[in-house]
């Protein structure tokens, strides 16, 4: 059978075609442009602080937040007068409740969002039942939420979980419910045809099918609920990078703020960034 | 062997879609471990029949019956090949051969998938995703992975039209040899001649839709039709008389 080998490069891993290859090849000079920008700003900063067109305490120099964002991660803990110390060292302690916060609430939404989201695509019924209550609800502006959200729980870390939840998850609802009606036909038939029970075809066929969609809502999700997690911490709480800009913006520490934004940044990236790798593992049968 | 099964009969099917009659008091009688090969132009309503009798498709009049079972739905013991191949995208070869055995909860089933993985020619893609395999690789998995359940009655709806000339002759001559080791009433439906006479033991001419059956035949050769019998006088004439019937009945 010579045609065996045909066209197939290897029988595990990607098919390295010439245009990915290609592409491969001019991906690094283009990173090296995506830094001209930051570099271009961070310029701009220091010529700012240099001749001070504000005062230095409201734009600090991007050496001080530097120093802030080393005191920030890696100062010696002291305690201070009140017992809060809310900056120096503090930044693990502040960064895992703010993770453990938007993670536990992301992973509510993505699991109501998926069962929620096969119950849709896969019942009329439960479309019928629902889709009307939910696209109203979708139609709320999510910070609409937050007064509501205030008076019954106040302006706290609750109120933030609650407003990840909702943030989170429409996109998961929404990518779910389309990709599993999309699921084409012929591979239902298929499953049902080889002797797979109605019961199991969700799992078997609808999930690992819409798989693909459903993680890119996973991570529009995931950067919506990062969003969303420095609202819950502007009150209520002393934990977390949100309370911590807070009280920074109470001792006005400009730099401190800046340390908050630049810690929001590289978490979302990151975050967005392993998620894709995730998915790339999970669901590389599909091209994307 | 055990007896064979898979005696397939239709008698008067009839099926529309809406106002359009597709199939027309269609009459049929493979038995057990034959191979009957449907010639029809194409748009006469040859996959609108294999899936009526996979149990995809519910039609108007007349009876599909297996081994006298009536046809009420899919089911395993009638698998079919669907026109664009019916491999699951997110499962590896060797998941997709095991994937009715699998559901149907068979114990034998890692053994069967690797003697099929074997016959099929894919022991070294056993891993490999479908993206990553060739066109006839492609069709050949699909086909594993319909006889992975050992059914009765194997439904072919054009499963190398796709292909080209050389690999489709090759698929022809390893179809053959397969079918040879597990008897299999096999319904194949194609638009090639020399696809029909090389793998039916009979022969169905469909007229233009709706269809009809028009000629019911034997077909004169043994078992052990290859790229050789393409050039045996008797076989050229043949394929002569039938693309003239096929012609005429268009
Ligand atoms: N699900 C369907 N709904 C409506 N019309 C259909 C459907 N499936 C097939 N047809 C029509 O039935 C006719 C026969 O189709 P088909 O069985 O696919 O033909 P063939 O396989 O012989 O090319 C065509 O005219 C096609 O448009
Ligand atoms: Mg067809």
């Amino acid at each position: 059978m010579s045609d065996t080998l045909a066209g197939v490069a290897a029988p595990m891993g990607v098919v390295v075609t010439p245009a990915t290859a290609a592409r491969r090849g001019r991906r690094r000079p283009r990173r090296l442009l995506g830094l001209i920008v930051p570099l271009l700003v961070l310029v701009c900063w220091q010529l700012a602080w240099q001749w001070e067109l504000k005062p230095r305490t409201i734009i600090p120099s991007p050496h001080e937040v530097l120093t802030a964002a080393d005191a920030f991660f890696f100062g010696e803990r002291v305690a201070g007068l009140s017992g809060v110390v809310y900056f120096k060292g503090a930044g693990w302690s502040h960064l895992a409740t703010s993770l453990g916060r938007c993670g536990q609430a992301w992973v509510v939404a993505v699991v109501v969002g998926v069962v929620l989201g096969l119950g849709l695509g896969l019942s009329r019924w439960v479309a019928d039942l629902l889709d009307p209550f939910t696209n109203a609800l979708r139609a709320v502006p999510l910070f609409a939420w937050l007064p509501l959200a205030a008076v019954w729980f106040g302006v706290n870390p609750t109120s933030g979980k609650i407003l990840i939840f909702i943030g989170a998850l429409w996109p998961v609802l929404v990518a779910t419910t389309d990709s599993v009606a999309r699921v084409p036909a012929a591979q239902i038939e298929a499953a049902r045809m080889l002797g797979t029970p109605r019961s199991r075809l969700w799992r078997r066929v609808y999930l690992p099918s819409a798989l693909p969609e459903i993680v890119t809502g996973l991570r529009l999700s995931l950067t919506l609920a990062w969003t969303c997690v420095i609202i819950g911490e502007l009150g209520g709480t002393t934990d977390g990078v949100g309370a911590m800009m807070n009280a920074a913006r109470e001792a006005g520490r400009t730099e401190q703020i800046i340390v908050g934004i630049l810690v929001f940044a590289v978490i979302g990236f990151a975050a967005d960034r392993l998620l894709r790798l995730l998915s790339r593992r999970f669901v590389s049968w599909s091209d994307t | 062997m055990t007896e064979a099964l898979g005696r397939l009969v239709a008698k008067g099917v009839c099926k529309s879609f809406g106002s359009l009659p597709v199939l027309d008091g269609i009459d049929l009688d493979v038995s057990a471990g034959r191979t009957l090969a449907l010639l029809g132009p194409s748009g006469c309503g040859k996959s609108t029949l294999l899936r009526v009798m996979a149990g995809f498709e519910s039609f108007d009049a007349g009876t599909v019956t297996v081994d006298g079972e009536p046809v009420t739905g899919p089911s395993p013991t009638r698998g079919m090949v669907a026109q664009a191949g019916t491999l699951f995208p997110w499962l590896t070869v060797r998941q997709n051969v095991g994937f009715g055995p699998r559901d149907r909860g068979d114990r034998q089933a890692a053994e069967t998938v690797t003697e099929l993985l074997a016959a099929t020619g894919l022991s070294d893609f056993a891993d490999a995703l479908p993206r990553q395999l060739s066109g006839g690789m492609r069709q050949r998995a699909a086909i594993a992975q319909v006889l992975a359940n050992r059914p009765p009655l194997l439904l072919l709806d054009e499963p190398f039209g796709a292909l080209d000339a050389q690999t489709r002759l090759r698929m022809h001559e390893w179809v053959r040899g397969l079918l040879a080791e597990r008897p299999t009433t096999t319904v194949l439906v194609t638009h090639d001649v020399d696809e029909a006479l090389l793998l039916g033991d009979q022969l169905g001419l469909l007229s233009a839709r709706p269809a009809k059956v028009v000629a019911l035949r034997d077909v004169p050769f043994g078992s052990d039709r290859g790229r050789h019998t393409l050039a045996d006088p008797a076989f050229v004439s043949l394929k002569a008389g039938v693309l003239n019937e096929v012609l005429e009945a268009s």
